[in-house]
């Protein structure tokens, strides 16, 4: 048996499977099957604790029969073990009730540039171990230097190489290939009992984008440092600033409320919006899976529907849910190719920057807190109301004062979109979901 | 030869090839091999908008094979069984050492467990899913029929058999056999354009007949309804530093956040928690006992043997108020020369073992529940919990789904969607009471850790914390 079945062997086997389906009973049938190769090293003050390689498949299958759904994966990609999922998922598909919005995409469009997203990096099979695991021990090692960092979580290296192939009984085949780098630190600081620690990391689809080990050590050094001799506030009032990654945060959470199935299902606060003032001018939002080279970026959603440019929210009006084909067929609209296994995902969802520098959303604030971490769950979509654990530092005078930590903050999602105050120009891609700096009028934090 | 013949048509690979690939992965110096092989079938039904939506089959089958040599772990992983395939996953795994075969793996001697912590009458991968779905249409019907505010309910069943063996080059040769069933329902409740969401469910590594004699779907559907129901005229929760009554049971994931994850081995031995240094010591109240119990029957988090092939203890990590012990896997255990306990967990093939917790929770104590809450003046009472997260430095978060205010030792009005924080050792200090009235969480969780999954269950009794930060609106 060869070590890797090639690429026409895998089509082959997708292809198959759905005239398989199709010979025994299904109406309509997909089938995906991803090939993922991942290498990942672990070092740890200065020695390797692990390393991982390795290659694996899965498939997927959908089988629609009389509107009735069945789903089955495996990664067992015998053949008798692949034909005996279809057969069970016709059989299967039976006992599920008729649903007028199920069934697929019609088809589309076999035709993509997939060269221009510049989804793949080649580097990534010239690159040898040696290298990895010396980019790793190379970024601790920078960081370790600081006499303040007391202890590390490591660093880590890892690369991903994917192959996607999606089929289906309306004539959709097609597959590409992408790969992911990402190189990460985590850090402490502070005598045992009052330690603080953070991490930085970066990832990107090509090794040239990748921040270089100088810069991830800095930047864990500083974030983890900062939060050093922390006070605790009084329970107040006050407006707050949101680093990218916690404005990312938020609109993770928006991107729940948005997604199409939470709609359809009236768990999201934005049922019936659509069309309407959802948050104040200064917010725009779009959902753009063609950007080239980004996380999120793709050529066609797990359904095969082509990606677009989505605009979301256009100067606070919501202009757009996020939807599958199945969402769509429920909410009469149109799949927007959000697509992401048998749900809805962000493709690159971000809110777009606006004019200010970080430093001058910072000098502004007369009082108030940057909120520079949270940990916890604490969203309920259905209502829009947040709660969670904080971190962050205290300002006064358009100065950082001190850090804080042991608090928490709480507000509602609908209220913050309505008091966006300011909006940086510091929007980076550095997830599928992707935020500039905001100040946000107010919000209740929590403390003694 | 075979060793367990449940599997053996997947996956029947001959007992002295096992033994081969053991002595590959130790043909660069590595000190110990092991292959971990895993089968695992699973079936789920989702019902929404009155209809059985979908229901989906998933099959996975692979190995993965580690090799440690000192402190550094090689780990590859597959799913083609191919023994050319295997055999070189054996070897990228052997190259984490950079030397010479020192000692070629033991013979391997198949090893039987005694025990079953999970014998069941009616499994539930062997049922028809017309059984299955009538489980799930009923739990359904009810949370409908509950409450004409109820606008949404969603039921779900999951049930998972897992197979797992473990070889390894001292000569270990075990396998366990781990059945694991789900049915959960959400419901929504509206009234004058508030909507509000309420959880229940239940399970383990039961059968079917769990369904019957200890939690019938009808109970589930109730609860989430009712919850739902309350949040609706639930106000505002308080913000600021007051005293707290944690309600029994729910709050277990308090002990499993601040407690547990923290007196994982691993975190020890690498100085990042911040029990490191104290074991031995006074961490908190002496009324507090917390135990991590892998093998209570039935239980979610429960083994009959972990990943790594250890026959699981229950593990007293706090007794008094002192740290008496640690959730170790076989590494950790190994660099800090201490005994195994059995907390070597892993989500699956493709995932290194590493410590975890199964079923951790606090003991009863000698309060009456009514007493607790009857001494508070005025605080708040934690009733149900969505989660909650702790980093190594000690700093955990809550959050709280619903409670209720305690106003001259009395529960009041229902609050909603708070946030609990603070500090692990200076929370174990602050207990001030603990309830007689032990009690165990929903038997649907799952814990996360670099990013593995596994199941878990936690519980405690009603017990009061002398303050604490909440985090609402008001």
């Amino acid at each position: 048996m060869t070590e890797k079945r090639d690429s026409g062997e895998l089509i082959g086997l997708a292809e198959s499977l759905v005239s398989y389906g199709r010979v025994n009973g299904a109406d309509e049938i997909e089938v995906s099957i991803i090939d993922d190769s991942e290498f990942s090293v672990d070092v740890r003050l200065g020695k390797i604790e692990s390393l991982v390689e390795a290659g694996s498949r899965y498939l997927g299958l959908r089988v629609i029969k009389g509107k009735k759904t069945a789903y089955a994966t495996s990664s067992d990609l015998s053949e008798d073990t692949l034909q005996n999922l279809v057969k069970n998922a016709i059989k299967r598909a039976d006992l599920a009730s008729p649903d007028e919005f199920s069934g697929l995409p019609p088809f589309s469009d076999n035709k993509f540039d997939f060269t221009s997203l510049k989804l793949f990096d080649s580097e990534i099979r010239k690159l040898n171990s040696k290298t990895k695991i010396s980019l790793a021990i190379e970024t601790e090692k920078i960081a370790l230097k600081d006499k303040r960092i007391t202890n590390s979580h490591g660093s880590s290296f890892e690369t991903r190489e994917i192959k996607s192939i999606l089929a289906n009984s309306n004539g959709f085949i097609q597959e590409y290939e992408e790969t992911f780098y990402s190189l990460s630190l985590g850090l402490q600081a502070g005598d045992t009992d009052y330690k603080v620690e953070d991490f930085w990391s970066s990832s990107k689809r090509h090794l040239k984008e990748l921040e270089p080990p100088e810069e991830i050590a800095k930047k864990a050094v500083a974030r983890t440092v900062r939060q050093l001799n922390p006070r605790k506030i009084k329970t107040q009032k006050v407006p707050v600033i949101f680093e990218p990654m916690m404005t990312s945060w938020l609109l993770g959470l928006l991107f729940a409320c948005v997604s199409g199935v939470s709609i359809y299902q009236k768990a999201s606060f934005l049922v019936d919006k659509l069309g309407e003032k959802i948050g104040n001018k200064r917010i725009t939002v779009y959902d753009d899976g063609l950007i080239p080279g980004k996380l999120g970026t793709r050529p066609f959603d797990s359904e095969g529907v082509p990606i677009q440019k989505i605009p979301v929210v256009e100067k606070g009006t919501l202009k757009n849910y996020l939807c599958n084909t199945y969402a769509a067929r429920k909410l009469k609209l149109k799949s927007t190719g959000n697509a992401y296994g048998t749900g809805v995902g962000p493709n690159n969802f971000y809110m777009q920057a606006g004019k200010m520098r970080p430093e001058e959303i910072i000098a502004s604030l007369d009082k108030g807190l940057i909120l520079t971490r949270t940990i916890g769950h604490g969203l309920n979509p259905v209502t829009g109301d947040i709660s969670r654990g904080a971190f962050g530092l205290w300002v006064e005078k358009g100065e950082i004062a001190y850090p804080v930590s042991e608090i928490t903050i709480a507000g509602n999602l609908q209220n913050i979109l309505n008091h966006i105050e300011m909006v940086g120009n510091d929007l980076e891609f550095r997830s599928s979901v992707s935020g500039p700096t905001i100040k946000i009028q107010e919000l209740t934090i929590a403390g003694e | 030869m075979l060793y367990n013949a449940n599997i053996k048509e997947r996956i029947a690979i001959p007992l002295e090839n096992l033994q081969k690939i053991l002595n590959i992965a130790l043909s660069s110096g590595g000190d110990f091999s092991e292959i971990f092989l895993e089968y695992k079938m699973y079936n789920f039904i989702n019902m929404e908008e009155d209809i059985i939506k979908e229901t989906a089959e998933s099959i996975s089958l692979g190995l993965g094979i580690r090799v440690i040599s000192g402190e550094k772990t090689g780990y590859g992983y597959t799913n083609d069984l191919s023994l050319e395939k295997i055999k070189k996953v054996a070897l990228t795994a052997a190259s984490i050492a950079s030397g010479k075969l020192q000692k070629n793996s033991s013979s391997l001697n198949s090893f039987s467990i005694k025990h079953n912590f999970y014998p069941v009458l009616n499994p539930a991968h062997k049922e028809s899913l017309e059984k299955k779905i009538l489980l799930v249409q009923k739990a359904y019907q009810t949370a409908q029929n509950f409450d004409q505010k109820i606008k949404k309910v969603k039921v779900s069943f999951i049930d998972q058999i897992q197979y797992v063996t473990v070889f390894n080059s001292e000569g270990l040769m075990v396998s366990d056999i781990r059945p694991l069933i789900k049915l959960v329902c959400l419901c929504i409740a509206e009234k004058s354009q508030k909507r509000e969401a309420g959880f229940s469910g239940g399970g383990g590594r039961v059968g079917l007949e769990y369904f019957q004699s200890e939690l019938k779907p009808e109970e589930i559907g109730k609860d989430a309804a009712r919850e739902a129901l309350n949040l609706l005229e639930a106000g505002l929760a308080p913000a600021g530093e007051l005293p707290i009554v944690l309600a029994p049971g729910y709050s277990g994931v308090l002990i499993h956040e601040a407690v547990g994850h923290l007196l994982e081995a691993d975190f020890i031995r690498k100085k990042t928690s911040i029990f490191w240094n104290k074991m031995g010591e006074k961490v908190g109240n002496d009324q507090v006992n917390i135990y991590d119990d892998p093998t209570i029957p039935h239980f979610r988090g429960s083994y009959n043997t972990d990943d790594e092939g250890t026959v699981p203890k229950k593990t007293p990590l706090i007794l008094k108020g002192k740290m008496t012990g640690l959730l170790q896997d076989r590494l950790s255990a190994k660099l800090m020369k201490k005994s195994l306990t059995g907390h070597g967990r892993r989500q699956d093939y493709t995932c290194m073992p590493i410590p975890r917790m199964s079923n951790t929770y606090l003991d009863k104590g000698e309060y009456a529940p009514e007493e607790i809450i009857k001494s508070v003046k005025k605080g708040f009472y934690a009733h149900k919990f969505q989660g909650g997260q702790v980093e190594d430095s000690g700093k955990f978060t809550f959050s709280v789904s619903s409670g209720f205010l305690i106003e001259d030792g009395k529960l009041t009005v229902p609050v909603k969607q708070a946030t609990l924080i603070g500090t692990s050792i200076d929370i174990l200090n602050k207990i001030e009471m603990i309830g007689s009235d032990l009690a165990f969480g929903l038997q649907t969780g799952t814990c996360s850790k670099e990013g593995q999954g596994v199941p878990v269950a936690d519980g405690c009794p009603t017990i009061k914390i002398s303050r604490m930060t909440v985090g609402g609106m008001e």
